[in-house]
């Protein structure tokens, strides 16, 4: 059973726009689940309040991790790889039971490994490194959502076939489900390394084995923990690539290198799960910097690669349409006032700015060991999965609320400046978590002023600075986030129905125009300049972390 | 002379293109490339470490 969307064009199989809207919700519930959390947590490591006790510091910060890390981005993934499989390639679901059964595994393991949490008896943080023992439904409810994850990504790859059998899109698959497909691809990495670490992992907790090894379990974990991130990664650069082309008409001006970069992401960004073994005595050096280094920096090189090619498909279609005039006119008269557009293009800045840089640093053996266990690893990640990510999941959401639940918006108004207030809260957050990990503050500490206990530790006086800067920043963040949900909530449930293309309150743009003389010089030269000034803050920040390791540690 | 040219770029591009539109191909490649140089090697190089003699052990453990 398909609709034809009156806005698209589309042919929607009404069995996937189902699944795709389950999914989406319980995306979004888990994102509140995370936040709640947060935001608690917040005020725990901001010492003048150091609102929880011990206990319920390690438990919550168990229970944000999973939500936030797991729970929020795949549910989510989930729909974007139903929506880019069936919606974007006019094709039909294959096996609409089955993706119940996925979705209902998910939601198990969700409720179940959040149930155990919060009854204190999975005080071991997300990631639950041996000997530290939960109770074994959490591991269960962990392997059901896994399963269910999969199961779904399965029938992405069947959808595909379909697809391709059927011919329902030209000769090659649209640049957004080919980046949705390198997510897939990463997703079932992970899911199967999650599968051969918690699977024995569980059993252990059950007392059917009697050790898991600490060192092989981190090893294997973060082959989970850090390739998960990379689903995301691959996701969101697909959703730039999409808002691109439905608020401005743009597409890449080299769709093959786009491409490639993508194939980069397959073949290499899983190894930088090695970033975490940094200081581990175990594997040797070559392990490390083959995983960290030389092979690492081809997927780096694909992220370069996109840095370039989603700005400038903004810039190219903006001059076609007549936004020419200097380097930057194309900028000024962007859609601001498209929320949507908006979040990705501070999404952008963001990730580029603040968690690309700070990964590539911190992702090096040297400059690696000033930061190692310090604040600044969640603040690099907050510049990552959330100004990245999150950020770019929030804003296609305002494509999905008319599109796929066909609700207008509520609060139009608000959602234009949440993505505003959402990129200055996150990087207020991240960049002063990111300035206490240089300073020396731990992560994952409950009490880093040490009282009560047989030694203590005299912070740089900065900190108490940039603890004020974190708080505010989270806050911030809290609050437009909160924002975000109930205006996706009022709209999904209450909101006006849309009845056609006049109830559209964000604009899906044509194709921009071709050009009808040839092009001489750069095809988008603001976006050349706005890349350099990227490079030299870069270059700026590895050189400062170098010389911040020669003032840290005095090699004579 | 011309054709056969013509030929193998056409080949050259198709072969290319067949890599990047092979979704199980790269499902292959991707699977095997971290299995190989992440987890494989990583876990032979845990695995041959040394046991730590049971003197230090005991020691440690007091």
């Amino acid at each position: 059973m398909f609709r034809t969307c009156d806005i698209t064009g589309f042919k929607v199989d009404l069995q996937s726009e189902k699944l795709i809207r389950a999914n989406a919700v319980f995306a979004v519930i888990s994102l509140l689940l995370a936040v709640v959390a947060a935001i608690l947590l917040v005020f725990t490591r901001y010492q003048p309040v150091h609102l929880l006790n011990a206990e319920w510091y390690y438990r919550l910060t168990t229970f944000h991790g999973l939500n936030a890390l797991i729970f929020w981005i795949i549910f989510f993934e989930i729909a974007g790889l139903y929506f880019g499989s069936t919606v974007i390639l006019n094709t039909r679901f294959c096996a609409p039971k089955w993706g119940w059964v996925a979705f209902g595994l998910m939601v198990a393991g969700l409720v179940m490994s959040n149930t155990i949490i919060l009854m204190g008896k999975a005080d071991v943080m997300l990631t639950s490194y041996t000997p530290l023992k939960a109770h074994p439904l959490y591991y269960l409810g962990i392997i059901l959502f896994a399963v269910g994850a999969l199961v779904a990504v399965v029938l992405f790859f069947g959808n595909l076939m379909i697809a391709r059998r059927e011919k329902s899109y030209g000769e090659t698959m649209p640049l957004v489900t080919y980046g949705l497909m390198t997510a897939a691809i990463i997703a079932v990495i992970t899911l199967a390394t999650g599968a051969i670490i918690y699977i024995p992992t569980f059993l252990w907790s059950l007392g059917l084995i009697d050790n898991i090894d600490p060192a092989m379990y981190k090893l294997i974990w973060w082959g989970l923990g850090h390739s998960s991130q990379q689903i995301n990664v691959a996701a969101m650069v697909s959703i730039w690539y999409m808002v691109s082309f439905l608020s401005v008409g743009g597409t890449s001006i080299n769709e093959r290198v786009s491409r490639s970069a993508f194939v980069l992401y397959i073949l290499f960004i899983c190894l930088a799960s090695a970033h975490h073994l940094l200081t581990d005595p175990g594997v040797s050096s070559a392990w490390k910097v083959w995983n960290t280094s030389y092979a690492m920096y081809l997927a780096v090189l694909a992220s370069m690669i996109h840095a370039f090619a989603v700005p400038s498909s903004f810039e190219v279609a903006q001059r076609r349409w007549g936004y020419n005039k200097g380097l930057f006119q194309w900028l000024s008269k962007a859609p601001w006032g498209n929320p949507a557009f908006a979040a990705i293009i501070l999404a952008v800045i963001g990730f580029g700015f603040i968690g690309g840089t700070t990964g590539v640093i911190f992702g090096m053996e040297q400059t690696n060991i000033i930061v190692h266990n310090t604040i600044a690893i969640p603040g690099h990640f907050k510049g990552t999965v959330v100004i990245g990510t999150t950020l770019t999941f929030m804003g296609i959401t305002y494509y999905l609320i008319p599109l796929i639940f066909r609700r207008k918006i509520v609060g139009f108004k608000w959602a234009q400046w949440q993505p505003w207030l959402f990129f200055i809260g996150i990087a207020l957050l991240s960049i002063s978590m990111i300035v206490l990990g240089q300073l020396g503050v731990p992560r994952r500490h409950w009490d880093s002023t040490f009282s009560g206990g047989p030694f203590t530790h005299n912070f740089n006086p900065a900190v108490d600075f940039f603890w004020a800067l974190m708080m505010l920043g989270g806050s911030i963040a809290f609050l437009s986030t909160l924002i975000w949900i109930l205006i996706v909530v009022i709209s999904v449930f209450f909101g006006p129905k849309v009845n056609g293309p006049q109830d559209m309150q964000l604009k899906i743009s044509p194709l921009a125009p071709q050009p009808t003389k040839e092009h001489k010089g750069y095809e988008a030269p603001g976006t050349l300049i706005l890349t350099l000034i990227f490079l030299l803050v870069f270059i700026a920040l590895f050189f400062l972390n170098w010389k911040w390791l020669a003032a840290t540690w005095n090699v004579n | 002379m011309e054709n056969t040219q013509n030929k193998d770029e056409n080949s050259k591009v198709n072969f290319g293109k067949i890599i990047m539109d092979d979704f199980m191909l790269l499902l292959f490649l991707g699977v095997t490339i971290y299995a190989i140089f992440y987890l494989l090697w990583g876990v032979m190089e845990l695995s041959n470490l040394p046991t730590i003699p049971e003197e230090i052990k005991q020691n440690l453990l007091k």
